[in-house]
């Protein structure tokens, strides 16, 4: 009379497990479903009964209750409709006992009984798996995703016939889910794959800029690019991703289990290309760091998580949705408060950004904008945020004499190289990059030799850097090291990593 | 003008600015038919004063209104309090030759009454000048100020404010003609220029206390610099900037008018090079502007270049430079040395003010 499936929700991009419980008894016929349930899982008995009424199977006429446990902890979402059928079943005696055991189920179900799909699949399987769940139902369109996760078997359901048929012994479970077809349209995050035509090449002049942008890539070094229109500027941060590493196995399955919690399509491929997410200046603060009420959506930030974040027109920003990026840039990680729930996201990404420096945005021999207007305009980034950039630059319009920089493929080798050593260098520390790295640690795992400190000294005394900034140049002088496969910083190297950190004014 | 029946006149002159909808054609107008200020106080109070309107909708109203708002109590106090001093057209007013483009009456306020009595020269320019432009504009104040000629311009960013700087560092006199009220500092930024500016010279108006910052009226207070020197010099203009209406102005009434001429490639000249075009003597030294109005040294020259850097990069640096503003990309074209050494040089070339950052370029001094 009493049956318990294991399944899972999604509480930010992790899974949350859950215990769905049915218990059928006798009593007047009646559905009702406890456990902070939102309200599409409310509106589930609908669907679930027309799914069992569609799939010829019984629906008992007696009093249903439905719990989800752990009771105190929201539930949004419609995954959990398929485990509450198969529980129902049991409960009703439609499934012979043990026929459950070990398994956990995912997945909505449509009112002709087939299993749809749900966001966040890898976490959600991840989850059951960590609980000691040995199978998992999973929709047939998730399935591939759900293969990612190691240590459990998938099962991919169809609909709900073919499942209690299944899991009656009936009939033998679908192969397993094939390798996903080569999807025709793309999501953005895997857009940039080798055949990505926006290549550095592309790109006249701007070595400089070029130089820092590697920079950036490599060291995780927050980089801001002011100049005027036609300058080229948005076109080089456009090629970033082309110059990133790819991401590891283990950052792969982050990166997935994110995108897959937040809906983007993953097409149950692991994303292997650092994502790069460029949201428009009329982002809200929510947007871009996340929130949401009563699901707590991940932001651009989170998305980009691993990857880049790309900010165009910075400037064009509201003030107050910038000042919200400030504690993620600095923790790496952004911890998000609603009534009902704290939920930590991850947002470990390289911020590029593009401005004007100026309010007429007209290029640069029409431009009337006095050093107050520039000065003004700058103003509207806040100095917090602005000191949070390691790389500073502002980038003139290439000149008739400037040529095409190296391709992509060198400049992503010469990262990758860099990457390599910092791994190596940080081993056993908290930190993955050069960027991350806090000041007082710099003595420890980037020391600088006597000569190139010295030159340190002096760039510190006669630019009046703070001491925030005195660390960002050091740092970036052990990334532009690295990018040149050196063990030792020199003295140009931090001469140079002063010049990339203009004070813009 | 200070002092007894002079303070009389001045608060008449200065009731008569303040009034609503004055123009200088209307105060001259004024002036004129009622002989001088007092007279025409008392013909404004009276409600006289309707045929000195000229063109309007409702003459009779708009003399009713000034009769309303005359308030030579409160001029007086104001002359009093702020040692305001008034010239009226007619009484050897501080104009070389006083044409119809000058203002019927000036007020000024500052510590140097002697800062009109000698030679002077407009020094004017852009506000967007380039680090050159500022420079040269600091250069020509203090060669100026140390051959006892009085810098007259405009208080603006930019070159009039580097070279009243120049002026004043060197000790001489400045001549500060602005646009708004005398107790209104504009631009806000250079609030200590307007204090020094009062402490060494004179800072005049043709307006009213209060009057604020407008754009109509800085051009036209550029006719009152031209006419307030015996030469006019444009340090940096742009093509279409309101230093060339001040040249305009300066040539109208028979001032010698000098350019700096500068660079095809540094818009902020092209102002310049057209004046040149167009007649006026390009400046190559200090001297030149001297030898024009009589005074001083006429061989003063520029300050030479220092000797070069000894270091060999900062050396290649300032010669891929060549005297003119390049981008970090162009000057690694050009000097073909590696990043962080170019970086070098150039931060101990700024450090000791050979070269300077700025909008993405490098400008050597």
């Amino acid at each position: 009379m009493l049956a318990c499936v294991p399944s899972a929700v999604l509480r930010g991009v992790d899974g949350q497990l859950v215990r769905v419980e049915v218990h059928v008894s006798r009593g007047l016929p009646g559905y009702t479903v406890v456990g902070l349930p939102d309200a599409a899982g409310r509106e589930s008995r609908e669907r679930v009964r027309a799914a069992c009424l569609s799939s010829g199977l019984p629906w008992p006429l007696s009093r249903v209750t439905v719990n989800l446990a752990p009771a105190a902890v929201r539930k949004p979402g419609s995954g959990l409709e398929a485990a509450i059928a198969l529980a129902l079943l049991a409960a009703a005696d439609a499934l012979p006992a043990g026929a459950l055991e070990g398994i956990g189920v995912i997945g909505e179900l449509s009112l002709d009984g087939s299993v749809r799909p749900v966001p966040g699949v890898l976490a959600l399987v991840g989850t059951l798996a960590a609980a000691g769940v040995e199978q998992v139902v999973v929709p047939a369109a998730d399935a591939a995703e759900a293969a990612l996760v190691p240590g459990v078997t998938v099962r991919a359901a169809r609909s709900l016939g073919e499942l209690h048929a299944c899991l009656k012994g009936e009939a033998p479970w679908p192969d397993p889910p094939a390798a996903p077809p080569p999807p025709a349209v793309v999501a953005d995050a895997q857009a940039a794959g080798d055949d990505d035509p926006a290549d550095l090449a592309d790109v006249r002049g701007l070595h400089h800029a070029r130089h820092a942008l590697a920079v950036a890539a490599a060291g995780a070094h927050h980089l801001l690019l002011v100049g005027p229109p036609g300058a080229g500027k948005t076109m080089l941060a456009r090629r970033l991703p082309g110059i990133l590493p790819r991401l590891d196995r283990g950052e792969a399955l982050q990166v997935t289990r994110i995108h897959s919690a937040a809906g983007v399509r993953t097409h149950g491929r692991l994303v292997e290309r650092p994502p790069f997410r460029a949201p428009h200046h009329s982002a809200s603060a929510v947007a871009l760091v996340g929130g949401g009420s009563p699901r707590v959506r991940p932001g651009e930030i989170t998305l980009a998580h691993l990857g880049a974040l790309f900010l165009d027109e910075l400037g064009e920003f509201p003030p107050s949705v910038l000042d919200a990026l400030r504690q993620p840039l600095e923790e790496r990680v952004v911890r998000i408060s609603r009534a009902h729930a704290t939920v930590d996201f991850p947002a470990d990404f390289v911020l590029v950004a593009c401005s004007n420096p100026c309010p007429c945005g007209r290029p640069e021999p029409r431009c009337a904008c006095t050093d107050v207007q520039r000065a003004r305009y700058l103003r509207r980034l806040s100095a917090p945020l602005l000191d949070r950039f390691d790389l500073r630059l502002e980038v003139a319009p290439p000149d008739a004499g400037a040529g095409p920089g190296p391709p992509s493929a060198a400049v992503r080798d010469r990262v990758a190289t860099a990457v390599e050593r910092q791994r190596d260098r940080l081993a056993g520390t908290p930190w993955r990059r050069n960027g991350h790295v806090p000041g007082a640690a710099l003595d420890t795992v980037a020391p600088l030799p006597a000569d190139a400190r010295r030159t340190w000294r002096a760039i510190c005394r006669t630019r009046a850097v703070s001491g925030r900034g005195a660390a960002r140049i050091r740092r970036v002088a052990r990334t532009i090291a690295d990018l040149d496969d050196r063990a030792e910083v020199t003295a140009d190297d931090v001469e140079l990593a002063s010049m990339l950190r203009e004070d813009l004014a | 003008m200070s002092g007894g029946p002079d303070d009389e006149r001045a608060a008449a002159a200065l009731a008569l600015v303040s009034l609503p909808a004055i123009t200088p054609a209307r105060l001259r107008r004024l002036l004129r038919a009622h002989g001088g200020p007092q007279t025409a106080v008392a013909a404004v109070a009276a409600g006289d004063a309707a045929a000195a309107v000229g063109r309007a909708r409702d003459p009779a109203a708009l003399a009713r209104l000034w009769r309303a708002r005359l308030d030579v109590p409160a001029a007086r106090a104001r002359v009093r309090s702020r040692r305001t001093r008034v010239w009226v057209e007619g009484d050897g007013a501080p104009f070389r030759d006083p044409g119809p483009a000058c203002p019927p009456v000036l007020l000024g306020e500052g510590e140097w009454p002697g800062a009109l009595d000698g030679p002077r020269v407009a020094v004017v320019g852009a506000r967007a000048a380039s680090p050159h432009g500022l420079a040269d504009a600091a250069e020509l104040g203090a060669v100026l100020a140390a051959n006892g000629v009085t810098v007259v311009s405009g208080m603006a960013i930019g070159v009039d404010a580097a070279a009243h700087e120049g002026a004043l560092g060197a000790g001489g006199a400045v001549v500060g003609v602005v646009a708004t009220g005398l107790d209104v500092v504009y631009p806000r930024r250079n609030g200590s220029l307007f204090r020094r500016a009062r402490a060494s010279g004179l800072l005049v108006s043709e307006h009213a206390y209060g009057v604020p910052p407008a754009a109509a009226r800085f051009p036209v207070r550029n006719r009152i610099i031209a006419a307030l020197a015996d030469a006019v010099v444009v340090v940096e203009a742009a093509e279409r900037g309101g230093a060339l209406i001040t040249a305009r102005h300066g040539a109208e009434m028979g001032r010698t008018v000098f350019a700096v001429p500068g660079s095809r490639r540094n818009r902020a000249a092209a102002g310049c090079n057209r004046l040149i075009a167009d007649g006026a003597i390009p400046l190559l030294d200090p001297g030149d502007v001297l030898l024009a109005i009589g005074t001083g040294d006429p061989h003063a020259r520029w300050h030479p270049p220092g000797p070069g850097p000894t270091d060999p990069d900062e050396a290649a640096v300032l010669d891929a430079l060549g005297g003119e503003a390049a981008t970090a990309d162009q000057l690694a074209r050009r000097c073909r040395l590696a990043p962080g050494r170019i970086a070098g040089a150039l931060r101990r070339l700024a450090q000791r003010g050979l070269v300077e950052h700025r909008r993405g370029r490098w400008w050597p001094r």
